[in-house]
C-alpha cells in the first residue's frame, strides 16, 4: 500500500464481541488508511468502537470473547491479522505502539520507570544494561522530564498523571515506531496538561516521523492537530475526510451536532447544543441508520428506518454514510 | 551518572521496603518473626547444640575434638548454606546504599550466582573429602572417670539416637530437663532435631504447591475460556478428595520417607493457591499496565510471570504461611500414626505419639513439650502471615 504514502490501512474490518446476551457487533466494516508521518484522528463517543478499533490493529482483543470477524488489517505491506503471534510481538512496541487513557494505571507499580522503560528497548534494540539505562534517561529527557537522572529510579506511584503519561509516551516511542496509537491520551489529564502532552506528541511525530492515530472524543483537540479525521458512531464510521474540510463543512448530521455541541468564545450565556437521545446499545442496534432515532434533521422516512446508508465518496476524498447528505445519491444514480 | 548518592530514602521505596515498613511497625509480628529466627537458628546448629560427643575433649594432654569430627557432609553444608545466605542478606542491605539503583538488580544476581557457586563447590568439597565416622567412644565416661583432664560438653550433652534403657521415661529433672521418651533418649535433644524434620516438611512441601499453583493458576486465569473452563475442573476433582486420607493411602504404598513424605503433602495441596492467583489474574488481565505490556511487544513468560506475578503474589505468600502451618499438622499427624519418619529419626509428630506408654500410663511430658512445639510454631506462622497480609494490603486492616 505504499504506493499512495499510507503506511496503515484497514479495509472492511468488523469486531464482534459474543456475551451470554447476544453478540454485540463493537465494529463494523471499518476502513480508513492513514499516511506516512501524519496523524489520524477517529472521533466518536464514548463506547461507539474507535477503542475496539485500536485494539484490533494491535491485535489485542481480548479473546474468547472478541473476535475479529472480518477485514484486512495491512501495515507497511504485511497483513496484521495473519500473522503468528510470535510474529506480532515483534510488531508491537516496536513498529506500533500504543498509549493507553489512563496514565495511573497503565505503567506497573512494582517496578520503577527507568526498568518498564529498559525492559522495552532491550527486548527491541541490542542494547546492553547500562546503554539502555542511559538510552532510558535520554527518552526522559525528551520528553520533557526534568532531573531525568533521578526520576528513572522512581516508582509510578510517585509521580503526577501528566508525569505518568509522558513516562507512557516515552516508553511506547523508545523504540521509534512508525505509528503510534494514542488511545484517548489526555482524557485522565488536567486542561493544562493535555496541551502540552499534546504538543509532545506533535514535536516527536516530527523528530521521528511517525504517523499519529488519535482516538478522542474532544473535537477541539482533532481540529488543531489532525491531518484527516474519521468520525464514529455506534460501530461504523459516519463520514471521513481531510480535517479541514470536515470541519468546514461537515455533511453527516452526527458530525454537525458534535461540532454545534463544541463550546465557543463569543457564545456566552447560552445554553451549549444536545445531541438528544443516547448512544444505542450495541446488543440492540436500531434498524437501517443508526443514527436515526436521533437525527435532528427528522430524516425519519422510510429509508432512513429501514436501509443503513453504506460509506460513499461524495466528492474528493469525502465520504459520508447519509441518504441526505449532499452527493450521496447523485453519486448512486451516476453508477 | 555523576551524583553519589547515600541515602537510600532518595531511591525511593520499593515494593518489598514499603511492605516491611508496615510489617514491623506492629509488635507482635516483630516477636513471631523472632521466635521463627530462633526455630532457624536451633534447627541449623541442632547437631552443635545437642550432641553426646564433647566440643573439646583432652586425653593424656592431646585435645581432640570429637563433635566436629562426628558431625556429617550434610550438615557442614548446611551450615555452609546458612552462612552463605546470612552474608547474602548483608549485601543485599550494603546494596541498598552503594549500589545506584539501576545497576542493582544486575548486582544483586550477580552475587547471588557467585555466592550459589560457592555453596554448590563447597558442597561438592565437603561431601568428597568429610569422612563419614562412627564414633562411639564412651566420652562421658571417660570424662566421668578422670581418664580424660578436660572436657567442653555440648549444652544439651545427648545425641537423639541414645538409647539408655537404665534412665527410660523419666519426668523433667536437672539431667534432662524435658525427661527422656520410652528408650531412655532426652526429649528436649529429640525436641531439637526434631525441628529439622518438622520445618523442612514445612518449606519444601509449600514450596511444591506454590510453584505447581502460581504456574496453573497463572495459565487458566490469563487465558480463561475453554483452558480455565477444563482446568478448573480439574482442580475441583482435586479438591473433592480429602487429601488427608489421600496422603495415608499414598505413605502406605510408597517407602515411609521424609522425601516421599514431603513431596506427597506438596502435590496434594496446591490447589488452594492456583484458585488464588487464578483469580487475581483474572482481575489483572484487564488492567491498563498489562494490556501496556502487551502492546510492547513483550513475551508472554514476562507479562505473566514479571508483570503479572508480583502484583497478584499477595494471597500465596499469606497462603504459604498457612501452609507451612499445615504442613507441619500434616506431618505431625503422619507421624502419630506410624506413617511419619522412621524412628530414630525424630518428629515433632512421632515423639507426640509415644506419650501413650507401653503401659498404657500417660506421660505428660512427652505430650505437652512437642505439642507446646507444634503449637507456638504453627502460631508464630499463622501470625506472621496475617501481618504480612495485613502489610501488603493495608486497606484491608483499616476497614476491620
Amino acid at each position: 500500500m505504499s504506493r499512495n504514502g499510507s503506511l496503515l490501512s484497514l479495509e472492511g474490518l468488523s469486531v464482534s464481541f459474543f456475551t451470554d446476551d447476544g453478540v454485540a457487533r463493537a465494529v463494523q466494516d471499518v476502513s480508513f488508511s492513514i499516511k506516512k508521518g501524519k496523524t489520524f484522528a477517529l472521533v466518536g463517543e464514548s463506547g461507539c468502537g474507535k477503542s475496539v478499533t485500536a485494539l484490533a490493529i494491535m491485535r489485542l482483543i481480548p479473546e474468547p470473547a472478541g473476535k475479529i470477524v472480518g477485514g484486512r488489517i495491512k501495515f507497511r505491506g504485511r497483513r496484521l491479522l495473519e500473522l503468528k503471534e510470535k510474529q506480532m510481538q515483534s510488531v508491537r512496541g516496536n513498529r506500533i505502539a500504543m498509549i493507553f487513557q489512563e496514565p495511573m494505571t497503565s505503567l506497573n507499580p512494582v517496578y520503577t520507570v527507568g526498568e518498564q522503560i529498559v525492559e522495552a528497548i532491550r527486548l527491541h534494540q541490542r542494547k546492553n544494561e547500562s546503554e539502555a539505562w542511559a538510552d532510558a534517561i535520554e527518552q526522559l529527557r525528551r520528553v520533557g522530564i526534568t532531573e531525568p537522572q533521578q526520576r528513572v529510579h522512581e516508582y509510578p506511584h510517585q509521580m503526577s498523571g501528566g508525569m505518568r503519561q509522558r513516562v507512557m509516551i516515552a516508553m511506547a516511542v523508545s523504540c521509534n515506531p512508525s505509528l503510534l496509537i494514542a488511545d484517548e491520551p489526555t482524557t485522565a489529564l488536567d486542561v493544562t496538561i493535555q496541551a502540552q502532552i499534546l504538543n509532545l506528541l506533535d514535536e516527536l511525530q516530527k523528530q521521528k516521523q511517525m504517523s499519529i492515530l488519535l482516538i478522542t472524543h474532544d473535537l477541539g483537540v482533532v481540529a488543531e492537530r489532525a491531518d484527516d479525521v474519521a468520525v464514529m458512531y455506534a460501530s461504523r464510521i459516519v463520514e471521513t475526510a481531510d480535517s479541514k474540510l470536515l470541519f468546514a463543512e461537515p455533511l453527516h448530521p452526527y458530525t454537525r451536532g458534535l461540532l454545534e455541541s463544541l463550546p465557543r468564545l463569543g457564545f456566552e450565556g447560552r445554553r451549549l447544543h444536545t445531541i438528544s437521545g443516547t448512544v444505542p446499545d450495541p446488543l440492540h442496534f436500531p434498524s437501517g441508520c443508526k443514527f436515526h432515532p436521533r437525527c435532528p434533521k427528522g430524516c425519519k422516512d422510510k429509508r432512513c428506518r429501514g436501509v443503513e446508508p453504506e460509506l460513499r465518496e461524495v466528492s474528493k476524498g469525502r465520504r459520508v454514510a447519509c441518504w441526505y447528505a449532499a452527493g450521496y445519491e447523485s453519486e448512486e444514480e451516476h453508477k | 551518572m555523576s551524583s553519589k548518592k547515600t541515602k537510600d530514602s532518595e531511591w525511593g521505596l520499593s515494593f518489598g521496603e514499603m511492605v516491611s515498613h508496615e510489617f514491623v511497625k506492629n509488635r507482635l509480628n516483630v516477636v513471631c518473626l523472632i521466635f521463627i529466627v530462633f526455630l532457624f537458628a536451633a534447627t541449623i546448629l541442632a547437631p552443635l547444640l545437642a550432641n553426646d560427643k564433647p566440643y573439646m575433649i583432652r586425653i593424656d594432654g592431646e585435645a581432640q575434638f570429637p563433635l566436629f569430627k562426628s558431625l556429617t557432609p550434610s550438615d557442614y553444608s548446611v551450615f555452609l548454606a546458612a552462612a552463605v545466605g546470612i552474608f547474602q542478606l548483608f549485601l543485599i542491605r550494603r546494596n541498598r546504599r552503594t549500589v545506584e539503583p539501576s545497576l542493582r538488580s544486575g548486582v544483586l544476581w550477580h552475587q547471588i550466582a557467585v555466592n550459589g557457586v560457592v555453596v554448590l563447590v563447597g558442597c561438592i568439597l565437603i561431601f568428597i573429602f568429610v569422612p563419614r565416622r562412627l564414633d562411639a567412644t564412651g566420652y562421658k565416661e571417660m570424662a566421668a572417670s578422670g581418664e580424660a583432664s578436660e572436657a567442653i560438653f555440648a549444652p544439651i550433652p545427648y545425641g537423639y539416637a541414645r538409647t539408655d534403657l537404665a534412665s527410660r521415661e523419666q519426668t523433667p529433672s536437672r539431667e534432662h530437663w524435658l525427661g527422656t521418651d520410652d528408650v531412655g533418649s532426652d526429649v528436649l535433644c529429640r525436641l531439637i532435631h526434631g525441628s529439622r524434620i518438622s520445618l523442612s516438611v514445612g518449606f519444601v512441601a509449600v514450596g511444591i504447591s506454590s510453584i505447581i499453583g502460581i504456574f496453573v493458576g497463572a495459565i487458566l486465569g490469563y487465558f480463561g475460556g475453554k483452558t480455565d473452563f477444563i482446568g478448573m475442573r480439574i482442580v475441583e476433582i482435586m479438591m473433592a478428595i480429602p487429601t488427608f486420607f489421600l496422603i495415608i493411602t499414598i505413605v502406605a504404598f510408597f517407602p515411609r520417607s521424609l522425601l516421599n513424605i514431603m513431596v506427597i503433602i506438596g502435590i496434594t495441596s496446591w490447589t488452594g493457591n492456583a484458585r488464588f492467583i487464578r483469580a487475581e489474574f483474572f482481575k489483572l488481565r484487564n488492567q491498563d499496565f498489562v494490556h501496556a505490556a502487551v502492546s510492547l511487544g513483550l513475551p508472554l513468560r514476562s507479562i505473566l510471570f514479571r508483570h503479572m506475578l508480583p502484583n497478584g503474589i499477595a494471597p500465596v505468600l499469606v497462603n504459604a504461611t498457612f501452609g507451612i502451618a499445615g504442613a507441619i499438622f500434616i506431618e505431625a499427624a503422619l507421624s502419630f500414626l506410624g506413617f511419619g519418619v522412621a524412628p530414630p529419626t525424630p518428629s515433632w509428630g512421632q515423639m507426640l505419639s509415644l506419650g501413650v506408654g507401653v503401659t498404657g500410663r500417660f506421660l505428660w511430658w512427652l505430650t505437652l513439650f512437642p505439642g507446646l512445639a507444634i503449637f507456638f510454631s504453627v502460631l508464630a506462622y499463622n501470625l506472621v502471615g496475617e501481618g504480612l497480609r495485613d502489610a501488603i494490603d493495608p486497606r484491608l486492616r483499616k476497614s476491620i
